[in-house]
């Protein structure tokens, strides 16, 4: 028994800490890769130190959690001692249940619903962007609240109600019985509360995420935003900080409580509490006021852009942004500040400015996009005289059907979907189309999209169909060839191919050129990971664009033109390792040495009639009933 | 004697229930108070509206013949000691009872030597660094009622501040307070719902009862000459039968017409006459004024208690002779063992111990136990 208990015991702290364990030793790993182990390096926690980006959205998500648990522990606790005073017991059970709600709700609705009330009040006061700071330390403080009051009530009711009278009575005014008497006896519940409130607000996605405005990020909504690629492995060294730092709180915690039980020692408990509100205190108002001062008298660009999808410095690189504001103060004399925000889909960035919360002035969606926001008419046209450096693109990249008429956008990258494949697997010889995801003998092996448009992709092409078919009888041919080959697959996945690809976990995968070459750094030993593209396959590309209520919509050009410019441009494409339109690039010496002979071949294949291949075989944008239609078609492959 | 309190046509409900019912009440110098009366009797309210915590609906709270209707606790020269002691956890002893004084912000040699000299009269010197919650019920006790006096108050308020003590060391604190109150010459206003505490400790006693004054009085005053049934029963045993008034000094109850001392009632008025127990004699059968059966007998140490049925109607008689249950017995009472009371909306509730305590008790103390 109990040998067996002890069993229990150990099996629930490896389930409890093991994930942490992982994440402790590869932010040390000299690599990049998840599953492979290098060798003991600090080189992430180097890069951390250096991505600026990062380090003021761990700085703002401080400020926010300061500054929230500050004001909903002073709420809190007030709101706790007038439901505590209430005398009628229904009123009383009311108002506990009431203020319960925001904490039973899901994160999700609560986010939206806030979201939606900002900029209803927004919209109500004629404000162009409703969300900004401080709208997200609203949202924090309303949902931190509940949790405070939670804290501080059931101290209250523990508490001899005769004490603040006895106070009243020995002398003190009503505000005094309450500081010199009842304070002291709830401070455990109120710190518990303020420790509580900070951890949620440091951590909280959903809420933030909906809240948000542009230029201020936190550090949850900035990881998340990392996932167009994988997570670098400097968050796993961010991570393991946030893990320390918070288990420090914790441990300090513990420290108060047990002052609590200790009467003795209650004076310098006493002491370090009431320091440790006024040292809160202070950190948010610096902190605010901080925010202010940060904000005055400069001219500010909003981009929005994926995420990991401009050269950031890291690694040495070049550091796009901050360099565009030094390149700016010096031509211009002025100062300007870029605020830099990242999305995950292309959906994701159209919610986003549909909804009218936020306001940029420059963003880069896919081509689709840019069709569908073209046509509601959500972007505005470009001045080409602020843009001279767009005689640099390339004649395939002008006029493609998303653009007809090159006025609205300027494109960034592209990339072609081809097919990776592990040689110390696969036989060369049944490479070559897309016949290798459907080969048999390779069962178990493959690895299709995880989402529907991809999926249908791959077994289109291999038939010769339209992509963009509207014939129903089109897509049912194509449902028909994907449920052959359902038994062959590995399993359905998006980002998670990057891990078995490089363990050799599995073996044959179709993904994005660029991505192929992280694969290929980060393999194992034993893998040899190669690529080649089908005949017919989809291109994607990205361009920028000025969405309208755009605040400044010369300076957004000026900045198009800039990343156009040599020095960005290259930077740019050997960062993202994805191919660019850019003739500056592309034929640069420099870039192409870097980049390696093999590497450019991949990026760049030779294709005569680009922009004719592309207008036939990239996928567009499709009305929301056939979305749909292929939606619940794909369904039914993925459960057979 | 100086009035020093008082309460003048005092009405308060909470939540739509009256709790105290047109109430006026004066408190003199230097005396002990007593507010006696069941649960939910108002008498707790009492206090609270002298000590300011709450404000009365209708009519004045005066103090030394001012109006203090809305003066807060903190402005008021009372000071109170609660039920639970109310002391502050977070302060030790000496801290505890210096908090008036600091609010006061006096000298700190000044504060510590009345402390000090407070502390030994309440005879915990050697305890001044202790922390309160290490403290026994007593000791904290004499440190909530030292913190009450460090301000020399005009009028002390008790709420019952005796109830969570063991029954010895109530009877020894009882006596320790008396001697304060002597000693101090303050005023003290106590509540409880202990006659036996309330008979041993006041000048006066108000009785009270759904929010309203049954009988003020001395202490041998309302034993002996209880106004009501309510009273005649909530203080001591008695046995209340109906009578009716012949003539002064002739009552005829239980069939038997009586002599007593009373007088001043209509002729052939409705009464309720009180006998207390310990006035019954018990004669032989043939010799007593009235006969009965004994249904039972309780040995309580001093005396035996027994119930006697005579004519339906059970009395409780209590005598140091042994009796024999189901023996015949006739009982004796001379003038002066019978007090005569006028009817009241009490007849008839209490005063027959057919149904002994239980129901009783329920009746007269309608909340239980437990306090308000």
């Amino acid at each position: 028994m109990k040998t067996a208990s002890k069993i229990y015991t150990a099996i629930i702290f490896v389930f409890l800490f093991a994930p942490i364990a992982v994440l402790l030793v590869f932010s040390f790993n000299e690599g990049k890769s998840l599953s492979v182990f290098t060798g003991f390096s600090l080189k992430w926690y180097r890069e951390l130190l250096r991505d600026t980006d990062t380090l003021q959205a761990l700085k703002n998500t401080i400020i926010l959690a300061f500054s929230a648990t500050a004001i909903s522990t002073v709420m809190g606790t007030a709101a706790a001692v007038g439901i505590n005073r209430l005398r009628s017991r229904w009123y009383k059970a009311a108002m506990n249940t009431v203020t319960n709600i925001p904490m039973t709700n899901p994160d999700i609705i609560t986010g939206i619903s806030l979201m939606l009330m900002f900029v209803f009040v927004g919209r109500l006061f004629g404000a162009s962007t409703s969300l900004n700071f401080w709208t997200m330390l609203i949202a924090h403080v309303t949902f931190c609240l509940p949790y405070v009051i939670l804290q501080v009530l059931p101290k209250l009711q523990q508490m001899d109600k005769s004490l603040p009278e006895a106070a009243m009575d020995l002398g003190c005014t009503p505000l005094k019985a309450f500081l010199k008497v009842e304070l002291p006896e709830i401070m455990p519940g109120i710190v518990t509360g303020a420790i509580m409130a900070f951890t949620l607000s440091l951590d909280d996605f959903v809420i933030s995420y909906f809240t948000a405005g542009n230029g201020f990020t936190t550090l949850p909504i900035r990881i998340y935003g990392m996932t167009k690629k994988t997570v670098t492995p400097k968050m796993y060294a961010l991570a393991t900080i946030i893990f320390f730092v918070t288990l420090t709180l914790l441990l300090l915690n513990n420290v108060v409580d047990n002052d609590g039980v200790k009467k003795e020692k209650k004076e310098t408990g006493k002491v370090k509490r009431v320091a440790m509100i006024v040292l809160a205190v202070i950190i948010a108002l610096i902190g605010s006021v901080g925010i202010f001062a940060g904000r005055k008298e400069t001219v500010t660009l909003n981009v929005y852009n994926w995420g990991e999808y401009i050269s950031d410095g890291s690694e040495g690189t070049f550091d796009t942004i901050r360099e565009f504001e030094k390149w700016y103060e010096e031509t211009y004399g002025v100062k300007m500040v870029v605020n830099y925000d990242t999305y995950t889909s292309n959906e994701d960035m159209y919610n986003k400015i549909s909804s009218g919360a936020v306001s940029y002035d420059v963003i880069i969606p896919s081509d689709y996009m840019i069709a569908r926001m073209a046509d509601e008419g959500m972007l505005e046209e470009l001045d080409f005289d602020n843009i001279p450096n767009y005689s640099n693109i390339d004649e395939n990249f002008r006029g493609l059907y998303y653009d007809k008429d090159n006025r609205y956008s300027v494109p960034y990258a592209y990339g072609i979907i081809g097919i990776i494949y592990n040689a110390n697997v696969v036989d060369e010889t049944d490479t070559g189309g897309w016949d290798l995801m459907w080969n048999e003998k390779y069962s178990g092996d493959i690895l299709q999209f995880n989402n529907s448009r991809d999926t249908f992709g791959t077994a289109m092409y291999k038939l010769g169909l339209d992509v963009n078919s509207t014939d129903k009888e089109v897509w049912e041919t194509a449902r028909a060839e994907l449920l052959t080959q359902r038994p062959l697959c590995y399993g359905q996945v998006m980002d998670e191919i990057f891990n078995l690809m490089e363990s050799g976990e599995a073996s044959i995968g179709a993904y994005y050129a660029g991505d192929y070459f992280t694969m290929a750094d980060n393999q194992a030993g034993d893998v040899d990971l190669q690529f080649y593209y089908p005949e017919r396959t989809n291109f994607y590309i990205d361009a920028m664009c000025i969405p309208k209520g755009s605040q400044n919509k010369e300076l957004a050009e000026i900045f198009i033109n800039y990343m156009l410019s040599e020095e960005p441009a290259i930077a740019n494409a050997e960062y993202t390792y994805y191919a660019s339109p850019n003739r500056i690039v592309y034929e640069n010496e420099t870039y192409l040495e870097d980049m390696g002979e093999d590497v450019i071949e991949v990026l760049y294949p030779e294709i005569e009639n680009f922009s004719e291949l592309y207008n036939t075989y990239a996928y567009r944008n499709l009305d929301t009933d056939m979305l749909d239609y292929i939606n619940t078609l794909w369904e039914t492959v993925k459960i057979n | 004697m100086k009035k020093i309190i008082e309460l003048k046509n005092i009405s308060k409900a909470f939540d739509g229930e009256t709790v105290l019912d047109n109430i006026s009440l004066d408190i003199y110098d230097n005396e002990f108070v007593t507010l006696l009366g069941p649960s939910g009797c108002g008498k707790t309210t009492t206090l609270r509206l002298i000590g300011g915590f709450e404000y009365p609906d209708e009519g004045d709270v005066v103090f030394m013949g001012e109006r203090i209707n809305d003066t807060p606790p903190h402005k008021r020269n009372v000071n109170t000691v609660f039920q639970k002691y109310a002391l502050f956890p977070h302060l030790n002893v000496f801290e505890n009872v210096a908090f008036p004084l600091h609010e006061r912000k006096l000298p700190k040699a000044e504060i510590k030597e009345k402390v000090d000299q407070m502390l030994s009269l309440v005879m915990l010197s050697g305890f001044a660094q202790r922390s309160v919650t290490s403290l026994s019920g007593g000791q904290q006790q004499r440190v909530a009622i030292a913190r009450a006096l460090i301000n020399h108050p005009k009028v002390l308020l008790l709420d019952e501040p005796l109830g969570a003590l063991d029954l010895k060391l109530r009877k020894d604190m009882q006596q320790e307070l008396k001697k304060i109150q002597k000693s101090t010459g303050i005023t003290f206003i106590f509540v409880t719902h202990d006659q036996e505490e309330a008979m041993s400790m006041s000048d006066t006693v108000v009785v009270m009862s759904e929010g309203k004054i049954q009988q003020i009085g001395t202490p041998q005053d309302i034993y002996n000459e209880p106004v009501n049934a309510f009273v005649a029963d909530f203080i001591g045993e008695s046995n209340i039968v109906d009578g009716v008034m012949l003539e002064d000094k002739k009552v005829k109850f239980a069939g038997h017409i009586f002599d007593c001392l009373d007088t001043g009632f209509e002729k052939n008025e409705a009464v309720d006459v009180v006998i207390r127990p310990e006035d019954v004699d018990i004669v032989p059968e043939d010799k007593g004024m009235l006969c009965g059966t004994v249904t039972s007998v309780t040995f309580m140490g001093v005396h035996y208690e027994i119930i006697v049925d005579i004519k339906g109607f059970k009395w409780m008689i209590q005598t140091t002779d042994g009796v024999e249950v189901d023996a015949k017995i006739g009982i004796y009472l001379e003038p002066d063992a019978i007090h005569i009371m006028k009817k009241s909306k009490y007849s008839g509730m209490f005063g027959d111990y057919s149904s002994f305590s239980n129901e009783l008790d329920e009746l007269s103390n309608p909340g239980g136990e437990d306090e308000e």
